[in-house]
Order: C-alpha cells, then sequence, then structure tokens
C-alpha cells in the first residue's frame, strides 16, 4: 500500500514538473500546429470549408432538432450555397454576446441567423437582405395590455445585444422605452418566456418570425402579439468588414437560388415564405 | 420529443461536462503544488509572482478568465487560432483557474505541518526531498482532501460557464433542447445530472478519506 501511493505521488510529481516547466505553451503551440494542419488539408483537399455562426437558440432560423442535429431556415440555405460551391458547411453555434469577436478572430466565416442589418449597416458586409422581419412586443393573452402604451411602468425583457434591444434604445423610440419601468436583457428567449409565464416580466421584444414560433409551439391562446410594431427591419448575412469577396460568391449563389426557386422552396419548408424579400432587383 | 432522445442529446453534452472534469482535475492539482511551491519560496521574485497570479486568477471571474484565454492570441498577438482552439481554450482556463486555489489548500496543508517534524527528520538524516515526500505530504493529502472535495464540487458545477465559448456541455446543451422544444425539462434534467455527479464524487472523496485515516 504505502509503495503504490509513494509511486502514485512520484507520477503526480513527474506531471507536476512536466505541467510547471512547460506553462501551458506546448499544449498551446500543437493546438496552432493542429489548426494549421487542418486548414493545409483543407485547401490541399480542394474543399473549403464555410464556417457559419449562428445562435443555437434561435428557431427557426437555427436550432437544435429532435435528432440533436443543428437545422433551420439559414442553415439549410447556407447549405444549399455550400454545395453549390463545393465548399463543406461547418455550422458553428456561438454566444451571441462575443460573435464580433468570433468573427474577427476568424473562428467563423459570417453570421448567418436571422441577423438584422438595420442599425448595423456600418459594421459589416453585408448581402442583400433576404427576410423581412419585425420587431414586435409578445405579451400574456390575459395580461390585458392591448398596446405598447400600456406597458408604461410594466417590466420588459429583450435580448441581450439584439436587434430588439437595439430598436427599443433608438432614438424614434427612446420616449416609449422610457416609460417602461424597467428594461431586463436577457441570455435567451426560453429564458424570456419563462419569465413571461411566471409573471415576473410583462412583456418580451423580439422578432417576429421567433415570436410566431415561440407562441406556436407553447399553450394556445396564451400569448399574443401586439399590433402596434416596435420596428421594421431586414435580415442579412453577416461578413466581416471589407470581405467582399466571400460575400458576392454567397450573395451570387443565393441568387442562383431565387432564379431556380430553390429559395423559395426552402422557405416554404420552414413556413417563413411569408416574410422572405430576397430579390433579384438588388443585384 | 420523448424522453429517450432528449437523454440521448444530452449524453454528449455530459461527456463534453465529464472530459472538462476530468482534464481539469489532472492538470490542475500538480500545477497547483507548483504554485504553491512558489507562493512558499524563499525567493521574493517568485513568490511575488505567484502571489500576484493567485490573486488575479481568484479576483476576476472564470468567465471573463474563459474569455481572455479564447481570443487574447487573436486580440493580443493577432494569431487566428480558429474553432480548434475552442476546448484547449476551455481547459486551459479551467487549469489555470483552478490551480490557483489548489496552490492555497496545498499550503495551508504544509504550513500545518509542526515545524518539529522537519527538525526531527532533519536529526534523523532525511534529506528535504525526503522530508517532504515521505513525512510532510502524505499528512499534507490527507488533511487537504476536505477542502480539495469542495473545489472538485464546484468544478462540476463550474463546467456548465464552457456555455460562453459555446463548447457543447451539458448545460450548452440543455438551453439548446429547451429553447428548440420550449420547455424547462432539459433544464431540471440537467440541474439532476450535476447533482447525482457530484453525489458521486463526495462518495469517492469520502472513500478516499477512510482510506487514508490509517491513524486513526
Amino acid at each position: 500500500m504505502k509503495k503504490l501511493f509513494a509511486l502514485l505521488l512520484c507520477a503526480a510529481m513527474t506531471a507536476a514538473m512536466l505541467t510547471g516547466c512547460g506553462e501551458k505553451t506546448p499544449e498551446a503551440q500543437s493546438a496552432v500546429e493542429e489548426k494549421e494542419d487542418v486548414s493545409e488539408t483543407a485547401q490541399e483537399g480542394g474543399k473549403k470549408t464555410f464556417t457559419v455562426g449562428f445562435d443555437a437558440e434561435f428557431p427557426p432560423y437555427g436550432y437544435m432538432d429532435d435528432n440533436g442535429e443543428y437545422v433551420g431556415f439559414d442553415l439549410s440555405l447556407a447549405q444549399e450555397v455550400c454545395d453549390r460551391n463545393g465548399w463543406e458547411l461547418v455550422k458553428q453555434p456561438i454566444n451571441w454576446d462575443t460573435k464580433d469577436m468570433e468573427l474577427s478572430s476568424g473562428a467563423i466565416d459570417c453570421i448567418w441567423n436571422g441577423f438584422t442589418i438595420n442599425g448595423r449597416e456600418e459594421e459589416y458586409t453585408w448581402s442583400v437582405p433576404y427576410v423581412d422581419n419585425s420587431q414586435v412586443f409578445v405579451v400574456a393573452a390575459d395580461a390585458g395590455i392591448a398596446s405598447s402604451a400600456d406597458l408604461a411602468g410594466k417590466v420588459v425583457a429583450v435580448q441581450a445585444d439584439s436587434s430588439a434591444l437595439a430598436a427599443l434604445n433608438s432614438e424614434e423610440n427612446a420616449e416609449m422605452t422610457a416609460t417602461f419601468g424597467s428594461l431586463n436583457q436577457f441570455a435567451d428567449y426560453n429564458t424570456a418566456f419563462m419569465d413571461l409565464e411566471a409573471g415576473s416580466v410583462d412583456a418580451v421584444a423580439m422578432d417576429i418570425g421567433v415570436a410566431n414560433y415561440q407562441i406556436e409551439s407553447r399553450e394556445a391562446g396564451k400569448f399574443v402579439i401586439l399590433d402596434d410594431y416596435i420596428s421594421t427591419e431586414q435580415y442579412g448575412v453577416g461578413f466581416f468588414l471589407g470581405n467582399k469577396e466571400l460575400r458576392d460568391q454567397v450573395q451570387n449563389t443565393l441568387f442562383e437560388m431565387l432564379e431556380d426557386g430553390t429559395f423559395a422552396k426552402i422557405a416554404e419548408e420552414w413556413g417563413l415564405s411569408d416574410v422572405v424579400c430576397l430579390s433579384a432587383d438588388e443585384k | 420529443m420523448d424522453s429517450l432522445t432528449m437523454l440521448k442529446q444530452l449524453g454528449e453534452g455530459m461527456i463534453v461536462t465529464g472530459e472538462i472534469f476530468f482534464l481539469t482535475l489532472l492538470f490542475a492539482l500538480p500545477l497547483g503544488l507548483v504554485i504553491a511551491f512558489g507562493r512558499m519560496a524563499k525567493n521574493p521574485i517568485l513568490r511575488t509572482v505567484s502571489k500576484i497570479y493567485i490573486s488575479i486568477m481568484r479576483g476576476t471571474p472564470l468567465m471573463l478568465q474563459l474569455i481572455v484565454v479564447y481570443f487574447a492570441p487573436y486580440y493580443v498577438f493577432g494569431i487566428k487560432m480558429g474553432s480548434g482552439y475552442r476546448m484547449v481554450a476551455v481547459i486551459l482556463g479551467f487549469v489555470l483557474n483552478y490551480a490557483a486555489y489548489f496552490a492555497e489548500i496545498y499550503r495551508a496543508g504544509i504550513q500545518a505541518i509542526p515545524a518539529g517534524q522537519h527538525e526531527a527528520a532533519q536529526v534523523l538524516g532525511y534529506s528535504k526531498g525526503q522530508t517532504f515526500f515521505k513525512i510532510i505530504l502524505p499528512q499534507v493529502i490527507k488533511r487537504i482532501l476536505p477542502p480539495v472535495t469542495n473545489e472538485v464540487i464546484t468544478l462540476v458545477k463550474d463546467t456548465s460557464l464552457a456555455f460562453v465559448l459555446t463548447v457543447a456541455e451539458m448545460f450548452t446543451l440543455a438551453k439548446q433542447v429547451a429553447a428548440a422544444q420550449t420547455t424547462v425539462i432539459p433544464l431540471m434534467v440537467a440541474g439532476l445530472f450535476y447533482y447525482i455527479f457530484n453525489l458521486l464524487v463526495a462518495f469517492v472523496m469520502e472513500a478516499i478519506e477512510k482510506k487514508l485515516a490509517y491513524y486513526r
């Protein structure tokens, strides 16, 4: 027993010295080398990877389905674009708060996930808008809230760093936002809806497409969308500022898909035919 | 979605959570001992550096440290690490953070051994290395087991912080499943999983404690 113990201690110490002296750089370095290897083989093999960053908690644009696969309208579009260009699609779920860091550090090639153009025009290189989307309030049906004016003094929830938040903070809506009791920022919509259900928030501000999905998949008649919209806006694919080459390639493929009807077919599959707005006129 | 598919989805996350847990312990426990030596060193530079290191690691949120470890290569050195670096960054962040806590636990244990034992060992002709490994460390390990158990249990729950780098560990997946199915059940399942994992940890640590209590 004692010998075994001593042996274990020796092993622990050796490990200690190795880790201590190495200070982790070998590990980090090997990670760099590995990464380089991957990209090299990717280039040599001729199969380019196209990494799409998306919020995996944003149905129906990007989420996890019953089989544990990441699916959604945007991911279906991305898959089709990749198939046509001979690229390999990498679906990378990202933390929405750190999306800019992910994009500029090159961990992802684009943000394609119900990504609102309005208000961010100068921050990314955008594709043409492909979904017309509005920001709305969702309230409990029995709360007696009929318009945004009724939200005065109430608690309103919104996703952190989302376009709904940007819309609420914009100049046109500043007056209305000021009347709220408080504006709570949530990490994801599921939590916000749980709070809405529990009554600790009175309204959730979000994209209409997501709002419809949430309302449909929850108990019928429990939640309603207010008639007065916070703002109307459009979705596009966001690329790193200045990355026009990749943008053009993706965009042209999208136009191809529009012409042969694939785009409309995918939109129909996801029940989004009413909101898509990709138009060849903007070519 | 039936509960079986949900469990299958969460199961993949459990494996990743286990991976983070075991790799962190594997590297942080020995690294902690090294830092503890630095903290107790006679050399003032070594001592101060260790002290500052511990102070920073304990004084800033682990979530922030993970973000820094992951994004620093690009923002500080301009190196694009790519997505494969995610998991490495998580392990690195956890190891660096937990080693600081373990270092202080080791120090407490080592300094709790009466000076008389060092003197007695010296009289008996033990070298410094022998004294430490044959006399001091075995006693230290026995004494620090309860606080180490505390840290290990905290680590099990802290693995959920890997979600900031969207490593698909248990909690990240539970949140994604919850969002897609618009239900809270996956979160409850996740909670149950952490609890059972920690019961197991507590059980194992208690067994080790009993095994080492050979003088009682």
